[in-house]
């Protein structure tokens, strides 16, 4: 698909309007609008170009060899410590604690694309609920109200099925497609929460459930969450956004390219980005701005790496924040199985969801909410239901092993909650200070332990989920136990936007403070959380900038 | 189980998305090539390219006290053991020394315990079970279980899960589409939709 399109290639000597760093959910957006508002652009993606007709049902491959994860042929290994006391290591028998997926289209290829849009409070919690002592508990520069209308454009321009439910935000146009088929798990889940008195919606995902835009249909194939989709069902931006980008003629994706270092001049500007190319070859591509989109975890790495005399603790990072804040959404996970057969392996993960306790509420004795919603999770595959999905206690291996192999790989689905992070100074990322990639580029170290309020909510959602398997009629319920995180894949707040710059990062309009010509817009622009689904606002974050930053170029505030 | 316990927690903190595992820390840099190996090595119905003869008896014994013959075919005949080999030639070429001193002590273990008998496999199954029970919570035996739910679930084209053999024992039915119902408690809804004539109201 990319060597049939007509691509520029661009002259790395002769400035372009922008580079862009990192093709996932808010680059591609960026690609495709900067480009088809006329600028000429350049994405530098450091994973390979892969396309549908490249994703298989090969779970050895996609799960146990982490293909959409890594960097074919070389090894970029990170460190991970709860505390800052402590010294940070690799992990062993564990996903990457920074856990994203490496090629055009990013972490949107491989997700599970729950779609929900930030509620009202997502962005102004600080004021409405007071200060939280010890934490980074702030608004957004932003509101609800200003960032709606490009929440639609993520669904009616991405790709998004669903219905409105009773709690969410106002909206100023319908879903462009309906719901998708729903489950088993979605079934129970519905007829369990009803029970109790709370009130299940359809899952809004960003799958379609009728062809839309040029694109087909989901078949339900069952293989979404982790794999890359074989039929372009999945709205990533590689199915959405990146062949629009590509069609312009204005917009060029280098793959393969690992960036290693943002060049500025003495004035603070930037210049040119350093980067090895597909050849290990260094390269250094000219450009009037710089868009850094490279997610919560490697933007703030790619300006630690970026220091200089004018920025000695990185560029952009006057305010000493850049790569604090992290925030990665806490998680309860409570499994059931049921007397008859669900077939969770088939259809999309997710068809129904609670957002009930999405407000905060003082009743409960601390701060949070969140989301639930029903899915096979790791059930949804035959190695990881066998090596997870069964109950605890019990034989794992010999005939009892078997014969309950036999029994719960139909007849099982989780329930899971997910939750606000608070954000915390102590939680973040830096460079490890020993540990080097292939390439000679320190490692990313995560520093990362929920807040007491964070795991305090994650099990509430764990008790109601108990309640509603009851409700709905299981077999057995049995719940994981919840647990400080250590694998983040929402990697949130690590540059945060704010209208002061001794507390921020970038402005409302994803503007460095420090560096006017750079421009920071993926998970790290985030103030607060939201409640687990994070990706949805990303997109419209991106959509907002881009309509900003098109504005500044033409009018020479660049 | 320590170690199996410990992956199977990293592997549910993951949360919302997924789990991509270096599970039990093995690399699998190879897999594809070492996917097109076992085809070939199918159609050419050839020995081991790996494994010996010896090392094949013993380690199809192995896998079958983890997933046991009953009325349904055991490991071994699922083609596990075809798996491993193709496994220790690719992607898990770097584990094969551990393996085989592994395997190498269990033996002497074996002996040790009763005494008169060469090897593992020559035990009575209960005899088997027993010796297994023993080296629960060792490397050798997280690798065995690993390797033997991988060559029992994979897609049969790396040389494992024969003929769907696997996904038959669960009932994972391997298709590129579905159609709703899905299941048991969504066929009533879709059956009312269907005669509906209609899907939600999504507006």
């Amino acid at each position: 698909m990319s060597t049939s399109k007509p691509q520029p290639k661009f002259n790395t000597r002769e400035e372009v309007d922008f580079v862009i760093i990192g093709s996932g959910a808010a680059g591609g957006v960026l690609a495709r609008e900067l480009s088809t508002n006329g600028f000429s652009v350049v994405v530098l993606e450091q994973g390979q170009y892969r396309t549908a007709a490249d994703f298989k049902h090969d779970e050895l491959k996609v799960i146990f060899n982490d293909e959409l994860l890594n960097h074919p042929g070389w090894n970029d290994p990170q460190t991970f410590r709860r505390f800052e006391t402590e010294t940070a290591v690799q992990l062993q028998n564990s996903p990457p604690p920074a856990f994203y997926a490496r090629g055009v289209g990013g972490s949107s290829v491989h997700f599970t694309a729950n779609y929900w849009r930030f509620h009202q409070s997502d962005f102004m919690e600080r004021s409405l609920l007071g200060p939280m002592e010890g934490t980074g508990f702030a608004d957004w520069p932003i509101s609800y109200e200003e960032l709606e209308p490009y929440y639609s454009r993520v669904e009616w321009e991405c790709g998004v099925s669903g219905q409105p439910g009773p709690f969410e935000a106002p909206r100023s146009k319908p879903y462009p497609l309906p719901p998708m088929p729903v489950k088993s798990s979605g079934v129970l889940f519905e007829k369990g929460a009803r029970a109790i008195g709370l009130h299940p919606q359809p899952a809004p995902l960003a799958i379609l459930s009728k062809p839309f835009n040029g694109r087909p249909a989901c078949v339900n194939c069952g293989f979404c969450m982790g794999f890359g989709c074989e039929v372009n069902a999945k709205s990533s931006t590689l199915a959405s956004m990146i062949p629009l980008a590509e069609a312009t003629g204005r917009c060029e994706i280098r793959p393969l390219s690992t960036v290693f270092r943002i060049q500025t001049n003495e004035a603070g500007r930037v210049t040119e980005v350093v980067y090895l190319d597909s050849t290990g070859k260094e390269q250094a591509q000219k450009t009037k701005a710089l868009i850094l989109s490279a997610n919560g975890a490697e933007t703030p790495r790619l300006l630690f790496l970026s220091e200089s005399s004018r920025s000695p603790d990185g560029l952009a990072n006057s305010s000493g924040i850049v790569g604090k804040y992290l925030m990665g959404n806490g998680h309860s996970v409570t499994q059931a199985s049921f007397e008859h057969q669900l077939n969770e392996y088939k259809g999309v993960q997710v068809t129904r969801i609670v957002h009930d306790f999405y407000e905060n509420d003082p009743a409960r004795g601390f701060y949070g909410g969140g989301g639930m919603d029903a899915r096979p999770f790791l059930d949804s595959t035959p190695i990881l239901h066998a090596m997870t999905g069964l109950p605890p206690g019990k034989p794992t291996w010999g005939p009892e092993f078997k014969q309950m192999l036999r029994h719960y790989f139909t007849r099982k689905m989780s329930i899971l909650g997910s939750t606000t992070s608070v954000p915390l100074a102590s939680n973040n990322i830096t460079l490890d200070p020993s540990l080097k990639d292939d390439k000679g580029r320190p490692a990313i170290r995560m520093t990362y332990m929920d807040h007491a309020d964070d795991l305090a909510m994650a099990t509430f959602l764990q008790d109601r989920a108990v309640e509603i398997l009851g409700a709905a009629g299981a077999a057995e319920i049995w719940r994981e136990p919840v647990e400080g995180g250590i694998v983040q894949a929402h990697l949130l707040g690590t540059c945060r936007m704010g209208n002061d710059p001794a507390t921020s990062v970038v402005d409302k309009y994803h503007r460095a403070h420090d560096v006017p010509n750079l421009f920071i817009c993926d998970g790290s622009s985030f103030v607060s959380s939201g409640r687990g689904q994070p990706t949805m606002t990303i997109q419209a974050l991106a959509f907002r900038a881009a309509e900003h930053i098109s504005r500044f170029a033409r009018i020479g505030e660049i | 189980m320590a170690q199996h316990k410990d992956s199977r927690r990293n592997f549910l903190k993951s949360g919302g998305s997924v789990i991509g595992a270096s599970w039990l820390a093995i690399n699998m840099p190879l897999i594809v090539s070492a996917g097109q190996a076992a085809a070939e090595k199918k159609e050419s119905a050839a020995a081991f390219d790996n494994l010996t003869i010896e090392e094949s008896v013993e380690l199809s014994a192995l896998v079958n006290q983890i997933i046991p013959p009953d009325e349904t075919p055991g490991a071994s005949e699922i083609g596990v053991v075809y798996f491993i080999d193709v496994a220790l030639g690719g992607f898990m070429s770097d584990s094969a020394p551990m393996l085989r001193q592994g395997l190498e002590e269990f033996q002497q273990q074996t002996k040790s315990a009763h005494p008169g008998t060469e090897r593992f496999s020559e035990l009575s199954f209960d005899q088997q079970t027993e010796m297994l029970k023993s080296i629960e919570d060792t490397p050798l035996f997280g690798m065995l279980h690993f390797m033997t739910l991988c060559g029992m679930f994979c897609l049969p084209s790396y040389g494992g899960n024969l003929e769907d053999a696997g996904w038959n024992l669960i009932g994972f039915d391997h298709r590129h589409a579905w159609q709703p119902p899905f299941g048991y408690y969504d066929a009533a809804v879709h059956s009312q939709v269907s005669a509906e004539g209609d899907e939600h109201e999504h507006v």
